[in-house]
């Protein structure tokens, strides 16, 4: 822990480790919701009381629009789409021979395949980046950690 | 089995795209104003499914906790956290230290709520989650 790390990195890196335990308990509590209601109900609900609250956040904190990049494009707004498409898709195959481990490892294995391609083009107008050995260590590391955590971290 | 497999591998690319989506909205707007968008986009689009395809209100979702109902909340942070941070970090990096966190925090979990589970693939798992954010952190840009 003595290496000399920039303070922003570090804010960033606790931000992203932060919202990961954030998503740990939206699984938790959305799939309590499933539970007794549809799943379609499990997602309805999240995005109405999340509109109401991003209102409200924006309302009192107003946060300053960046100036230095022109409008958005429209698909800059699809991102909701998206991200209901995705809610259907695991929750249609968490029901099959894939269950929920199979869903969760499959996922990340989609997720980062995806990042590193996007990182590596720069693509949607975020910045390229080369991803070094090092990421690729870290990488291989979490993932590995992550597929024990799924497939024997449960009750034997 | 393939067939659902490509499915689950394609959600995980969908993840990872709607991040996208979001963050390239962030950099013209806000964090803030991106989750925003975000969350009622997405509701006007599952209202759609709903109607067209019915069974919203089935089941019994009067009866689940409270606490069940505050994942609503958290996403509109968790959403302005990734679209703000991908940007910065990059798309593989935001990703790959989110699912740290999911990770870790799952064991957390899992132990506060009593769940029975394999201590030694918990320890195992947790320790090179550990060291893979070492070796992250270690890294320079």
């Amino acid at each position: 822990m003595s290496n000399p790390v920039p303070a922003p990195r570090l804010l960033y890196f606790t931000a992203a480790f932060g919202a990961g335990s954030l998503l740990s308990l939206m699984v938790l509590f959305n799939g309590t919701l499933a539970a007794y209601g549809s799943l379609l109900f499990a997602s309805w609900v999240p995005h109405l009381t999340g509109t109401v609250l991003a209102i409200v956040i924006l309302l009192t904190l107003r946060p300053r629009r960046v100036g230095g990049i022109s409008r958005p494009p429209v698909w800059a707004y699809l991102g909701g789409v998206v991200g209901g498409v995705t809610v259907m898709l695991t929750s249609a195959t968490m029901n099959t021979a894939l269950a929920l481990s199979g869903t969760i490892a499959l996922g990340l294995a989609g997720q980062m395949l995806f990042s590193l391609f996007a990182d590596i083009r720069g693509l949607f107008g975020l910045p390229q980046r080369m991803p070094k050995a090092r990421d690729y260590l870290a990488l291989a590391l979490i993932i590995a950690g992550s597929l024990v955590l799924i497939f024997l971290g449960g009750a034997a | 089995m393939i067939g659902f497999a490509a499915l689950a591998l394609l959600a995980g690319v969908l993840v990872s795209l709607s991040r996208q989506i979001n963050g390239r909205l962030a950099l013209s707007t806000s964090a803030w104003e991106s989750s925003f968008w975000n969350h009622i986009v997405g509701l006007g689009f599952i209202t759609l499914i709903a109607i067209v395809f019915g069974g919203l209100f089935a089941g019994a979702p009067q009866d689940a906790p409270w606490w069940a109902y505050l994942g609503g909340p958290i996403g509109v942070v968790f959403i302005a956290a990734g679209s703000w941070l991908i940007a910065r970090i990059g798309a593989a990096q935001t990703a790959l230290l989110i699912i740290a966190g999911q990770m870790i925090s799952g064991v957390v979990i899992d132990i506060v709520m009593g769940m029975a589970g394999n201590a030694f693939a918990r320890i195992a798992g947790v320790a090179l989650i550990l060291a893979g954010m070492w070796v992250a952190r270690s890294a320079k840009d």
